[in-house]
């Protein structure tokens, strides 16, 4: 049964977590992507294998909620407590299948800015945000990657201000050319809906639209002349059971709200 | 070689760091040096160089808002209680600090490289991306002298003093950490030129850690002063002590986010206050024992397999014939 009362960002992790496969080694960055990884180790994904940048590889689901990459809770009967070398060495090694990361802008091409908004290269007019963290890596080494960013038209923009994590550059075949071991950004989950990306153009169109959203409203919050797909569909809402889970993940809200 | 080298924080500060000093700072997410940097910024050195893979709750933050720091080289930093580091902005905006960013598997590898005494490491990513726009005194493209193609190349960095928090140390400097390889501190540590500085929740006899050196992160030989210090990296997390003080990192970061506030918080958490101890003993009077309780963390989460490292004498062959048999010739 679906349900009727949710929340804008418990949507988001469901819709987000079904784009994770079974068996698959997920990376996932700080934030949402680390309760997403364990809804998704809860519900469809058991043996989904859990890496994180603090070291941590993990087959199950941590014991409590994790709020950092190195969280205690991440290597409480975890499978392996390595360091950040040995977990993102299997990237370079290209054993991840999904890189899980947010951002603060993205364009058409995937590429995500994680560093700042301004000219860097002035550096009175450049507001830091935090900088790559692995984000950078998991992009270039990943299989896949899959991101989570709030829509909004300063996010969703024609050129990121500074590139700190790359997607397809500017175009087929640009990744190829650096030798990225990596094959690129495969789905966008924003808090409007969902975007894939065009095998040939390698640019990013919207798939889906949430419940209470529509085509229109979704283009107002983006800056770039977003590509609408022909078969563009309104996501499937949670199901009870889903929401009970995921607030069972993080039963004091503080990733939920 | 049983020298103690347990000392005051004070000491350790203004024995071992020197203004203009490349600083390892340790840590990540949890186990950040908070203690040592609240001492930094007290005995206001200068002109440090830090350099770390990614660093949360405004450790760096409030560094650099104490006037200490003329360069970071990182991949991340982070008051993420409040989504920004506030002093770090500022500072860049001003040009008082420069930022050198990498991706965080390339800062874990400058510090790699420079825990093999290597001066460089090839690495997958950070190409196509700004940082190497951007950060050319870390990275380069460099041609693979093998196959010819093209991969980004990342400087080593060797800090001349690494400053890390621990679970456990001995008087001679042998740290134990448990619960992850310290993220990068073993390699940020072990590089560094002079040594390290490290405060611990609990000092132990050297007995104990050489009862199981496989949890030996750094050995006493690169080792310049123990601090005995507990809660000496709160307000983040100490794995098997205490959680993270999410409360405090908001609070601090509420003072970090405005340039006339900050002085403020250090007047009162950093010059106001003579010692960790000091700041702790506060924090109940400000917050309440109470505050302080709720860090405590789930414990029972313990090996369940007692290891044995055992040795086996070789003087049990003495005496022994060789084996042989008609195959062997004599």
């Amino acid at each position: 049964m679906h349900a009727t009362n949710y929340k804008l960002t418990e949507l988001m992790v469901v819709r987000c977590a079904k784009e994770i496969n079974d068996n698959e080694v997920v990376f996932a960055g700080v934030g949402l992507p680390l309760v997403v990884v364990s809804f998704a180790m809860a519900t469809h994904a058991p043996n989904m294998i859990l890496f994180t940048e603090g070291g941590s590889i993990r087959a199950t689901a941590p014991p409590g909620l994790a709020i950092t990459v190195d969280d205690p809770a991440l290597f409480c009967n975890g499978d392996a407590t390595f360091g950040m070398l040995s977990t993102m060495a299997a990237l370079q090694r290209g054993e991840v299948d999904v890189g899980f990361i947010g951002g603060a802008q993205i364009d058409k091409y995937g590429n995500i800015n994680s560093t700042g908004v301004g000219d860097w290269s002035k550096p009175e007019t450049f507001t830091y945000f935090a900088g790559s963290g692995g984000a950078n890596d998991m992009a270039t080494c990943s299989k896949r990657v899959l991101a989570i960013m709030p829509q909004d038209p300063k996010k969703f923009v024609e050129k990121v201000d500074y590139l700190t994590t790359p997607g397809f550059l500017d175009g087929p075949g640009a990744r190829q050319r650096l030798g990225m071991i990596g094959g690129g950004p495969t789905v966008v989950v924003s808090t409007m809906g969902v975007y894939r990306f065009d095998e040939k153009t390698c640019e990013m169109y919207l798939a889906e639209y949430y419940p209470g959203q529509s085509v229109e409203k979704v283009k107002a919050n983006c800056s770039f002349d977003l590509t609408v797909s022909p078969d563009v569909t309104e996501t499937t809402p949670p199901t009870e059971e889903e929401i009970t889970i995921l607030r069972n993940i993080d039963p004091t809200g503080f990733y939920l709200g | 070689m049983a020298v103690s080298k347990l000392m005051t924080l004070k000491e350790a500060v203004s024995k071992f760091i020197k203004d203009g000093d490349t600083i390892y700072y340790g840590g990540f997410q949890i186990m950040v040096p908070m203690a040592i940097t609240h001492e930094i910024i007290r005995q206001k050195k200068r002109d440090l160089t830090t350099v770390e893979s990614s660093t949360d709750v405004g450790g760096l933050d409030l560094l650099v808002g104490g006037g200490c720091v003329k360069e970071i080289h990182s991949a991340w930093i982070m008051n993420w209680y409040v989504k920004a580091v506030y002093a770090v902005r500022r500072a860049f905006q001003a040009k008082t600090t420069k930022r050198y960013d990498v991706s965080n598997f390339g800062a874990t590898s400058a510090l790699m490289a420079g825990f093999l005494g290597v001066p460089f490491l090839p690495v997958h990513g950070n190409i196509g991306a700004d940082m190497l726009k951007y950060n050319p005194t870390d990275l380069t493209v460099i041609k693979d002298p093998f196959s010819g193609k093209e991969i980004t190349a990342v400087r080593a960095w060797r800090a001349d003093v690494a400053i890390i928090h621990a679970q456990v140390a001995d008087k001679l400097g042998n740290v134990m950490s448990w619960g992850t390889r310290g993220v990068t501190d073993e390699f940020g540590a072990m590089g560094a030129k002079r040594g390290v500085i490290v405060t611990a929740e609990e000092i132990v006899e050297p007995e104990v850690i050489r009862a199981d050196p496989d949890r030996t992160v750094v050995p006493y030989f690169k080792t310049l002063a123990v601090v005995h210090c507990p809660w000496g990296a709160h307000p983040s997390a100490c794995r098997g002590y205490y959680g993270l003080d999410i409360r405090f990192s908001q609070y601090q970061g509420k003072y970090e986010r405005d340039p006339e506030l900050l002085p403020k918080f250090m007047d009162e958490w950093v010059f106001g206050c003579e010692d960790h101890a000091a700041f702790i003993k506060k924090y109940v009077q400000k917050f309440g024992q109470e505050s302080l309780d709720r860090l405590k963390p789930k414990l029972g989460y313990k090996p369940k397999f007692q290891v044995d490292y055992g040795f086996h004498d070789p003087g049990v062959w003495k005496g022994v014939p060789q084996f042989t048999d008609e195959y062997i010739k004599a």
